[in-house]
């Protein structure tokens, strides 16, 4: 058997073995220079943003409008004055869906009657549907809707008459 | 040369060649696994998708948003503060320097409810008691007591406020130790209200104090439990959970006066949920701990940590920076001191502390004190000290490593004595801990740390780090309000926290809200004397500290006036 270290291959493989010994023996412990921003990358990681809020805002029937789905943008509703973002069922609110109607608009009287029908919106430049005369089992129809989508979509602000904005 | 000789192999080769492979295997495969998950660290907050402007959203706890619902208990069927001592652990445990039952402590509680009846003439609703009394079993019979009989009581966060409390607030009695009642007595006579105070001392109030308080109706806290043992009461439950039971003065965030926050049962018993979570769900507290306080009764926190601990069944004592009501001044907390106001605690009999609830300034000397004692006492401090930081950078840290053996158990017993390596978490409140005294303090104590922040509004800790949480995040602002703050982790399970007046140009930018913290949630208690109206139903409460949210959901905190 011969040994000798000159030999190159020999030398590359004593080289690494010292190199692994003394990460194992003296570890470092100099922390990362920049902070990693996926947990992959490092235990002390941090995500890049903070997760997406929208603010709480205040509409009226004109500033709603828009919101309809029509070009991409966010679909909302409102109910009973509680404005809904319901963006995530654009296949039922956006512009091809069987509810588009309410998009955009003051659904409370739709909701209550349980009607989509266009009779059932107010026309934008008339002061807000007051729901004087909903039955009481309507009201409490409207009422079920409003949690339902309580729970299920983000309420995103209030529906006021033009002017009653402060 | 030919070509073959430069690769040519033998035996040393082969040798060398499985060294250097076990080598590799042995350092990929054998890295400790960290203590938490690293992704569970990044979403340590629920945030709401909705914020109103110049606000931000509202953030609660993570694991709050799976139960759907804030906690008010710390279990089902725990409704009262009577409730709190539980009729199914009966072992004795030793609270301050009596060793006692929960049965026991009840017995006590009736003795004393029944001798108020006997011996005074104290209205159930619309009596008031004020408490001056340093920490002790004494305290929590009569709190226990006063609150079964439906009677308000009120503490007092330091001397100061005394004179505006007796004023504003006339009690009808005043429990006291023997040490201050000198003290308390010229102040009712100043303000003429001696004829119709009764003062109940804690001690002997010697022929001094009996001479002085001549025309006061003075009764010994001894007399009155003795008068009621002979046929003590049934505790009545009280009716109603949402009626308040203690009223906390403190001072007032913005320093203009008084604060006075009003508390119900329900509130104590939500933060009692709150206190127990603050350790890993792993190991929780049990009969066999120990724990100790650095936080006086007379503040809601440490009145919460109290009653956690009689809650749990866990032995109770609490530091000499606690005793508020003395003649001498307060105690000063800089690095002797605090080593020394941890160490009063052995004055008790209890058994070695395992849980420590302390603050920040306690941490910051103790973790100097174990390191220099590391580092004369070992060679090999330097060493270990290097593999535990480079574990802990990984996310792993423990109390039985080779490293500990050799060189900190030794000195955790040099600077806390014997009973050192009970110790198994430390929790250190105030919001204020350095953050590059993290890491020291991680490695040296090798225990679930975790940084707390609460205030006189609420019962319980408002903010908690996750215990396991070994994160180190290089600080970002220079000179800023958070310059060197640790974080303090998320909000605790019961409580929803937002930031008030944040730049909403800053938010939609990305960058990191910060405002001032407005709280609310069970543990909540409610301001006395302002104009609070509810603003659509909603209740928040101011506590004193400007925060900052992180991305990942844990927030930093300071105080509101610099």
């Amino acid at each position: 058997m011969t040994f000798s270290i000159g030999n190159p291959i020999n030398t590359a493989l004593v080289l690494y073995i010292v190199y692994r010994v003394n990460s194992i023996l003296f570890p470092s412990i100099k922390p990362p220079s920049t902070i990693p921003h996926d947990f992959r990358d490092g235990y002390s990681w941090m995500p890049k943003s903070h997760p997406p809020t929208m603010l709480y805002k205040t509409y009226t029937p004109k500033t709603l409008t828009p919101f309809n789905g029509m070009n991409g943008q966010r679909i909302l509703l409102a109910i009973n004055g509680i404005v809904f973002d319901v963006s995530r069922g654009r296949n039922f609110y956006g512009p091809e869906g069987m509810y588009a109607n309410f998009a955009g608009r003051d659904a409370s009287r739709g909701m209550a009657k349980q009607s989509f029908d266009e009779e059932m919106l107010t026309d934008i430049d008339q002061p807000l549907d007051k729901l004087e005369d909903l039955t009481p089992s309507e009201i409490e129809n409207m009422n079920g809707w409003i949690d339902h989508f309580s729970s299920k979509y983000t309420v995103c602000g209030r529906l006021v008459n033009e002017g009653e904005v402060q | 040369m030919p070509l073959s000789s430069y690769v040519a192999t033998d035996d040393l080769t082969v040798l060398l060649g499985l060294s250097a492979a076990a080598l590799f295997l042995l350092q990929n495969l054998y890295k400790p696994q960290p203590l938490v998950h690293p992704i569970l660290l990044g979403r340590q907050s629920d945030v709401a998708p909705v914020r109103n402007p110049g606000e931000s959203a509202v953030y609660r706890n993570y694991s709050t948003s799976a139960m759907g619902r804030l906690p008010l208990r710390p279990a089902a069927g725990v409704q009262t503060i009577i409730d709190l001592v539980r009729a199914d652990i009966d072992s004795p445990r030793t609270l301050w320097s009596t060793k006692i039952t929960n049965a026991q402590l009840l017995a006590r509680v009736k003795a004393f409810a029944s001798g108020l009846d006997n011996l005074s003439k104290f209205q159930a609703g619309e009596s008031k008691v004020l408490f001056l009394l340093n920490d002790c079993l004494e305290f929590l019979i009569a709190d226990i007591a006063f609150a079964a009989k439906s009677i308000t009581t009120m503490t007092i966060s330091s001397p100061e406020l005394l004179a505006e409390v007796l004023d504003n607030y006339s009690p009808s009695a005043i429990i006291t130790d023997s040490d201050f009642l000198s003290h308390i007595i010229e102040q009712v006579y100043d303000l003429n209200q001696h004829t119709h105070t009764t003062v109940i001392v804690v001690g002997d109030p010697g022929s001094v104090g009996v001479q002085l308080a001549k025309e006061m109706s003075l009764l010994k806290f001894t007399d009155v439990e003795k008068e009621g043992a002979n046929n003590p009461t049934n505790l009545s439950p009280p009716t109603d959970v949402n009626h308040a039971f203690t009223i906390a003065f403190s001072k007032s965030p913005d320093g203009a006066g008084v604060q006075a926050v009003q508390f119900t049962q329900q509130n104590l018993t939500a933060g009692v949920a709150s206190t127990r979570s603050l350790l890993p769900v792993s190991s929780p507290l049990t009969p066999l701990d120990t724990v100790v306080s650095s936080f006086s009764l007379s503040t809601p926190y440490g009145r919460t940590i109290a009653y956690t601990a009689v809650y749990e069944g866990t032995s109770f004592a609490t530091l000499n920076s606690t005793r508020i009501f003395s003649g001498d001044g307060e105690v000063q907390l800089d690095a002797p001191g605090a080593l020394k106001d941890i160490n009063s605690s052995s004055a008790f009999p209890i058994p070695s502390p395992t849980i420590l609830f302390v603050k920040p300034e306690h941490v910051i000397s103790l973790t100097s004190s174990i390191l220099n004692a590391a580092r004369s006492g070992s060679w090999l401090s330097g060493w270990g000290w290097r593999h535990k930081t480079a574990h802990a950078t990984e996310g792993f840290i423990t109390k039985e490593s080779l490293w500990d053996r050799l060189v900190f158990d030794a000195a955790r017993v040099k600077v806390l004595g014997e009973g050192a390596g009970t110790l198994r978490a430390l929790i250190a409140t105030g919001g204020y801990t350095p953050a590059d005294t993290l890491t020291p303090t991680r490695v040296v104590f090798s225990i679930p740390y975790v940084n707390a922040v609460s205030s006189d509004v609420v019962f319980g800790p408002i903010f908690a780090s996750y215990p396991h949480d070994l994160q180190i995040h290089p600080s970002s602002e220079a000179g800023g309000a958070f310059e060197n703050i640790a974080h303090v982790g998320a909000p605790t399970v019961s409580m929803e926290v937002k930031l008030v007046g944040v730049d909403d140009v800053t938010i939609e930018e990305g960058k990191d809200p910060a405002g001032e913290v407005y709280v609310r949630g069970p543990p909540a208690g409610t301001l006395l004397g302002s104009t609070n109206n509810p603003i659509n139903g909603e209740h928040w409460l101011r506590t004193g500290y400007r925060g900052k949210a992180q991305p990942n959901g844990c927030f930093k905190v300071a105080p509101l006036k610099k």
